[in-house]
């Protein structure tokens, strides 16, 4: 079953367009990644997904049109995105900002769990749970803005760049506690990524943008062995 | 259609009408009667009034809500130097000495409020200069030695000389407008030159204004200097023209009632000044016609509707007219403003264009 | 000539009348903090709502007594100014987010502007007396000095308000939502915040806070449509002075102010109660010269 299907989807900013037909699908469980070189509209898909840019084209999620408005509407129905930059809630201590990813809940017992849970999946915010965000670093940053997105128990994962602007371990150790969450909770996700080496960890498929078009997607397997791929993503 | 529109905006044709309107303001005074001339007099004082709050306020970016009180301050530095033993005794170089106390009075003022002020993001300087007026009109009221008190100070700078044969009010009309006329040229180059280009910088971004090695203090301190000293000239001339001042000069409604006069002629531009002043001067006069009390609301309203639908001001009239025209004759009229972008001029929103309209538009991170 | 009763009462009165400063204060950092805009019309709020509540209590009292219909002016004056504070941010300054906040400044200043005129054309610019539970003057004796009730009354009731925004603030969802609105809304949004809706809840809570303020002075000095130009400045400069992102100092600055404002005008004859307005203003400029971003603020670092 298909859980988020993106058809000929266009986005434009103002007279810039910026997406130009990008097609891909996520099925349910399922785990795909989305590469392509900086400026090919890796971001900008996700931002359609979510509503924060005018899009056209079609979106299904769960088998209906996604047809929200705004960003919160995207988010009530069951995706979490941890955006490009991480959004961190900066004045907000850690367990503020995790307690701003339930929002939506209702289920107060079952939010303190998930708290738990996510403190045993990224330790090192467990250390950190009474500071305020911007005294964490980069990557702790990083883990939190994913822990954020799973206290809303969302049915769809998307990240956008996680190894963004860290060091090469501390990338490494936060796709560590992504591929843990992965093999836990087979967890439906949509991974935007540069290094197409970290995505590979993560995922199951992706697809590959050039200028605003999907231009290439298979499988990791055929992706690795792909020597277009080689040479542009993974410096061959 | 379009050689019409070739026609008006040729650089001749505004010259053309420049000069006759200049003939006409020349020779008007001398058949009209004297409410006229003395109306339009008006106008011309409180056009340097908004000039001066177009500097700070469109061109530099901040908003001042005290220029009325540099407005009082510089009508009561003339006033009393005329009034003065020393100033009467020196007859002509009295009257000039006024004018150049109103000037530097209110410039000094506003220099050392603008050095405290504007080390803040640009709302401070609003926060702190609405206090002006409120402040000034008591400290007016109790230094009733020199200001003489609530009751006020009337002086007459000058009468109409002999030799010219012309009336008082003629007179006054011609010497204000030409006064007026200097500080609207000055201004006009200020704006062209290197300041200008160093205030549009600093109102777009005070950031990269640093980076580019323009310091925003000082620029903003320059530019509410320079508003405060315009402030000061309308004040002279508003004593010129008025011959009477009070505290109720410098109150509060007053000053708000310029910075709308300000926005509704059009922020961060000549042309708008001008036509700040005669909103500023006519349409008080209207409303008190219709009902006094409801100036007040008429003149919330108008303001918010300016900002709604034409935030330029009435100035950009003519720029938003050609803007629907050329939007309704379609994209195969490919003038050179097809892509115009919004040139620094007016205190517009900001870059609603790029992004969709959005219910919550994103704030950076504080 | 120093006399205890007096010192006792100018500090007691200070304390009052700082705390409706504080009170409007804290209403422009709320309206600050959750929209980003500087609300100039918060203080014509606050008159309008007193306003209404006169009316409201005026038509009550008749039906049901005194005390219950002041308490229901009070009710309608802060539900009503509620939902202006709510349907202004909705239909007039949300136009102005995002954009040059100079704009949205004058666009302020056009609604007060509008609403003192609205208020001068509905209930006239003479002054009209407010409804109270106790008149201006009453007072009560503690340890031989007279102290004013609407002083204790006043001080009383804002640092009620103060605790009650403090634990919403602090510890309710919504309260969570609003500051995190403030510090960054479309991440808050990808939260599923609902932004547009706490923009609102931040203009009406700061709002209804005005009312609080305007009821109580409104029923000390009767109303009149400027009453709250001059407490506009108070509040400004207490904003300033305490750091537009400390609530905690603005309060603090703005009793500061006040008693520092009565002490000056009781004992510095050359000041008296014209120019003690003076007062706050010189306090103002020391203070933008020696720190800029307020006693208690944080300074400001802009990325470019």
């Amino acid at each position: 079953m298909t859980l988020l299907e993106l058809v000929d989807v266009t986005a434009s900013y103002g007279p810039v367009k910026v997406l130009d037909g990008v097609s891909l699908s996520v099925p349910e469980g399922g785990s795909v990644g989305i590469l392509g070189a900086n400026g090919a509209g890796k971001t900008t898909t996700l931002r359609a997904i979510s509503a924060m840019v005018r899009r056209g084209g079609r979106i299904t999620f769960e088998g209906k049109d996604l047809r929200a408005r705004r960003p919160e509407q995207v988010a009530a129905m069951g995706i979490a995105h941890v955006p490009e930059g991480r959004g961190t809630l900066t004045r907000l201590t850690v367990r503020e900002n995790l307690r701003v990813g339930a929002y939506l809940r209702r289920d107060a017992k079952a939010v303190s769990n998930d708290i738990d849970y996510c403190l045993d999946l990224f330790p090192h915010l467990r250390e950190r749970i009474g500071s305020t965000a911007s005294a964490l670093s980069g990557g702790e940053q990083q883990m939190l803005a994913v822990a954020r997105a799973l206290m809303a128990k969302p049915t769809l994962l998307i990240l956008d760049e996680p190894s963004l602007g860290l060091a090469p371990t501390t990338a490494q150790s936060v796709y560590d506690a992504i591929a843990r969450l992965r093999a836990d909770s087979g967890i439906s996700m949509l991974v935007v990524e540069q290094n197409a080496n970290l995505a590979f960890r993560v995922v199951d498929s992706a697809v590959v943008l050039e200028t605003g078009r999907s231009v290439l997607s298979g499988t990791t397997a055929e992706l690795k062995g792909n020597d277009d791929i080689k040479k542009a993503y993974l410096g061959a | 259609m379009a050689a019409l529109t070739r026609l008006l905006e040729s650089s001749w044709t505004r010259v053309v009408i420049g000069v006759a309107i200049g003939v006409v303001l020349v020779l008007l005074p001398l058949s009209s009667p004297a409410f006229t001339n003395q109306t339009i007099t008006r106008i011309a004082v409180f056009a340097v009034a908004v000039l001066g709050l177009n500097i700070i306020m469109g061109y530099a970016g901040q908003v001042m809500l005290g220029q009325i009180f540099f407005v009082g301050v510089g009508a009561y530095a003339a006033a009393i130097t005329v009034r003065s033993d020393w100033g009467a005794a020196l007859g002509f170089w009295g009257v000039v000495a006024a004018f150049v106390l109103a000037v530097l009075v209110p410039g000094v003022m506003g220099l050392l409020v603008a050095l405290a002020a504007a080390r803040l993001r640009g709302l401070a300087i609003a926060m702190v200069t609405i206090a002006l007026p409120i402040v000034g009109v008591p400290v007016a009221k109790r230094l009733s030695d020199i200001t003489g008190g609530s009751q006020g100070i009337s002086a007459r700078v000058f009468g109409a000389p002999e030799w010219t044969g012309l009336d008082n009010d003629q007179w006054q009309y011609y010497v204000v407008m030409t006064i007026a006329a200097v500080v609207f040229a000055l201004a006009f180059f200020l704006v062209r030159g290197k300041y200008g280009r160093a205030f549009a910088i600093v109102k777009e971004n005070e950031a990269v204004a640093a980076s580019m090695g323009i310091s925003p203090y000082r620029y903003k301190v320059l530019a509410f200097t320079i508003a405060a000293m315009f402030g000061g000239v309308a004040g002279f001339l508003y004593i010129a023209a008025i011959q009477f001042t009070s505290p109720e000069t410098l109150s509060f409604g007053h000053s708000i009632e310029l910075v709308i006069a300000t926005i509704v002629g059009g922020a961060g531009s000549i042309v708008g000044s001008i036509l700040g002043g005669i909103y500023y001067v006519l349409v008080p006069q209207l409303t008190n016609a219709v009902n006094p009390n409801a100036t007040a609301v008429v003149q919330g309203v108008i303001v918010l509707v300016v900002l709604f639908v034409l935030p330029g001001g009435l100035a950009s009239l003519p720029r938003a007219i050609r803007r629907l025209v050329r939007r309704k004759r379609g994209p195969d009229v490919a003038g050179p403003a097809a892509t115009e972008r919004r040139t620094p001029e007016g205190i517009t929103p900001g870059a609603g264009d790029a992004l969709p309209p959005r219910e919550n538009e994103e704030r950076q991170n504080r | 000539m120093f006399n205890l009763n007096t010192f006792v009462q100018l500090i007691a009165d200070g304390l009052a009348q700082g705390s409706i400063y504080a009170a409007l204060a804290l209403a422009i950092v709320i309206v600050n903090q959750t929209t980003g805009l500087i609300n100039f019309a918060q203080g014509g709020m606050a008159v309008l709502a007193a306003y209404l509540g006169m009316t409201a209590s005026n038509l009550l009292i008749p039906v049901v007594g005194s005390f219950a219909g002041i308490i229901g002016g009070i009710l309608f004056a802060v539900g009503a100014s509620f939902a202006l504070g709510a349907a202004l941010e909705r239909f007039v300054m949300r136009r102005f987010m995002g954009g040059d906040p100079d704009t949205a400044v004058v666009a302020t200043i056009g609604l007060l502007t509008l609403i003192t005129g609205l208020c001068g054309l509905i209930w006239t610019y003479n002054y009209i007396p407010y409804p109270f539970f106790f008149p201006s003057g009453a007072s009560f004796m503690v340890g031989g000095i007279a102290i004013s009730v609407w002083s204790l009354t006043t001080f009383l009731t804002i640092l009620a308000m103060m605790l009650v925004l403090q634990l919403l603030f602090r510890g309710t969802k919504l309260g969570l939502g609003l500051r995190a609105i403030s510090i960054n809304s479309r991440s808050a949004a990808l939260s599923g915040i609902r932004v547009g809706g706490l923009l609102m809840v931040g203009w009406g809570l700061a709002a209804a806070l005005g009312a609080i303020a305007g009821v109580l002075v409104a029923a000390k000095v009767q109303l009149v449509p400027d009453m709250f130009d001059a407490y506009l400045v108070y509040a400004l400069a207490a904003v300033i002075i305490g750091g537009l992102d400390s609530p905690f100092g603005t309060v603090i600055a703005a009793w500061g102010i006040a008693v520092m404002e009565n002490l000056a005008a009781a004992y510095l004859p050359f000041v008296g109660h014209d120019l003690k307005i003076a007062v706050p203003f010189v306090a103002l400029f020391l203070v933008l010269i020696l720190k800029p971003e307020g006693l208690f603020g944080r300074k400001v670092v802009v990325r470019v």
